[in-house]
């Protein structure tokens, strides 16, 4: 009993990154776009769970609290207010799964590309650490946040900041092209 | 002590879920009295006095038991509470209809995306700091064993409660759009904008705790909110607290916020079509939801299981000799809180009539978000500079 319990605790990121590609293939597969939302639910709180397998439990609360509480809503938002209801309408939106194979081949391709040596390679994949002098008086295990928040604001606060302002201009666009829509 | 094998450890966190569980559901059904009979005094009645129906069966034994027994001053005032035992039979035991027209996975499994989400987050609260009780030594397997004050000490506790009751507002969209029909989309359109633009005010004016105390343990922060904080401490508070307390009212979609099911305009809102025991599910989670946000009230502002709220404790407990009973932490001073907060929902329901929707909206982005804003600039500067 104790012995099977260990086994499902040490290989819980495995256990929850199949649900996570599971809920994926929902989400391509389901012929209702609400289905769809929902099956990204489960696979983005799938992910937390993968986050926290990996100790990670700021990145896993941050993923649970920005994608599953806030991006999927506004998701579900707009699919319910764009109801498919004519055969033709349904038609354009199914027309995207049949991309999606191919998109999906090309993303295992990126990825083995990136990871090929933790995947494919003797040594074992390692934990990013921070800067020794960054790290000082800090538990790193036991403190996630305020490590991340170190390396965010500390170790590296220029890319962070031009992701912000990535984002920025994404929402300018956003509010652009939605007002001359209008017009 | 002895330290818990595996198995043990296991069995301690269902105890204690079981004990959550159990406060739960103890102080859901009695809100819920207070409500009607709470609602009557401010209106000038006496609220429930009897069971609904007559005098024959069940209900008129118990209604007959009830008015013999409150014959008994006190008992008098709870006349009304076999009420209670009725509804729930009778949400028990309605017709569970599903429409003909309704998504029927997503009609099933709304209801429980929003207990369920309600339900978890009390894993992050700890009733009391340390331990709550030990086993006594005659219990089988456990015997000896500590239980400590919380489910779970999870060292972003603050960031799972908001994660987890952020997912809860899917539980009403997904009813509102499941019914397939015209007042259940309206009213879960409703609730997504509001719960989401709500959600932003609350989650900043928590940051004040997190700034003033430097954790996002919710034990952590609860003991430092009480009694690690300097006098210049209390303006954030109080402030925090009461936003905190605003948006809190918005995100349970109690009055005067209650958009997603406000009677006299959209039936019943999100969960008109809902009957039996799956409504009873909405119904649960909305009180319990109450009892969360009274709870991250009473924990982060009120002081949590110290006697004193906004961090007065820790300003008393100088001049108050050591080891003294009341400057130390108690699981019935955390309790007697929530209990406080959840009368003062009703006392606000009673009191204060519903918005219109446009108000809900622009008093959450126009006033809410700015003044959130102010204190957290409040917060830091107390923190940095006193």
């Amino acid at each position: 009993m104790e012995h099977f319990i260990e086994t499902i605790g040490r290989n819980m990121f495995a256990i929850f990154g199949v649900m996570a590609l599971g809920g994926a293939a929902v989400v391509v597969a389901s012929r209702s776009a609400v289905h769809s939302v929902l099956a990204f639910l489960f696979a983005m709180l799938c992910i937390a769970g993968c986050f926290l397998a990996l100790e990670a439990e700021f990145l896993g609360m941050a993923q649970i609290l920005v994608y599953a509480g806030g991006i999927v809503v506004l998701f579900l938002f707009v699919v319910m207010l764009v109801e498919v209801t004519k055969a033709k309408e349904k038609e354009v939106f199914q027309l995207q799964s049949r991309y999606a194979i191919g998109a999906v081949l090309l993303g295992v391709a990126a990825f083995s590309a990136v990871f090929r040596k933790v995947i494919f390679g003797a040594a074992s994949p390692q934990a990013l650490k921070l800067p020794e002098n960054l790290a000082q008086g800090l538990n790193v295990a036991q403190q996630n946040a305020q490590a991340v928040s170190r390396g965010l604001f500390a170790g590296y606060l220029l890319p962070f900041e031009i992701l912000s302002v990535v984002l920025l201009v994404a929402l300018v666009g956003a509010v652009v092209l939605a007002k001359t829509e209008r017009v | 002590m002895p330290t818990p094998t595996l198995l043990q450890s296991i069995a301690i966190t269902l105890i204690q879920c079981v004990l959550v569980v159990l406060f739960v559901f103890v102080v859901v059904p009695l809100t819920v009295f207070a409500e009607r009979k709470v609602l009557g005094h401010i209106q000038q009645r006496l609220g429930s006095t009897r069971v609904a129906s007559g005098h024959i069966g069940v209900t008129g034994w118990m209604n007959r038991g009830m008015w013999k027994w409150g014959r008994i001053p006190v008992l008098s005032y709870w006349r009304g509470i076999p009420g209670l035992l009725a509804d729930v039979l009778k949400l028990i035991l309605k017709e569970d209809i599903i429409p003909a027209k309704a998504d029927k996975f997503v009609f099933f499994i709304a209801p429980a995306l929003s207990m369920v989400s309600a339900v978890v987050v009390f894993a992050a609260i700890s009733f009391v700091p340390g331990t709550f009780f030990v086993f006594p030594s005659w219990f089988p397997g456990l015997a000896g064993l500590p239980v400590s004050g919380g489910i779970a000490d999870i060292n972003v506790g603050l960031l799972w409660i908001l994660g987890v009751a952020s997912v809860g507002v899917y539980g009403i969209v997904l009813a509102g759009w499941a019914s397939n029909s015209k007042y259940p989309l309206l009213g879960g359109l409703r609730s997504a904008a509001q719960m989401v633009s709500y959600e932003v005010p609350l989650a900043i004016s928590l940051l004040a705790p997190v700034v003033l105390t430097g954790s996002l343990n919710f034990g952590e922060m609860a003991q430092r909110m009480a009694t690690g904080t300097s006098a210049w401490g209390l303006v954030p508070q109080v402030f925090g607290f009461l936003i905190y307390l605003t948006c809190g009212f918005a995100e349970t979609n109690r009055l005067p916020f209650d958009m997603p099911e406000a009677e006299n305009e959209l039936v019943a809102g999100f969960h008109t079509e809902y009957s039996g025991m799956k409504f009873g599910f909405f119904y649960l989670a909305e009180y319990i939801n109450m009892t969360v946000v009274s709870a991250l009230a009473a924990g982060f502002f009120l002081g949590g299981s110290w006697l004193l709220p906004f961090g007065l404790q820790g300003l008393v407990n100088k001049l108050l000799p050591a080891g003294a009973w009341i400057a130390g932490p108690h699981a019935i001073f955390f309790v007697a809180k929530i209990i406080f907060l959840l009368f003062t929902y009703i006392w606000v329901r009673g009191t204060i009539p519903r918005y219109r929707y446009d108000q809900v909206m622009s008093v959450a982005w126009k006033y809410l978000i700015p003044l959130a804003l102010v204190n957290l600039l409040l917060a830091a500067f107390v923190r940095c500079a006193v």
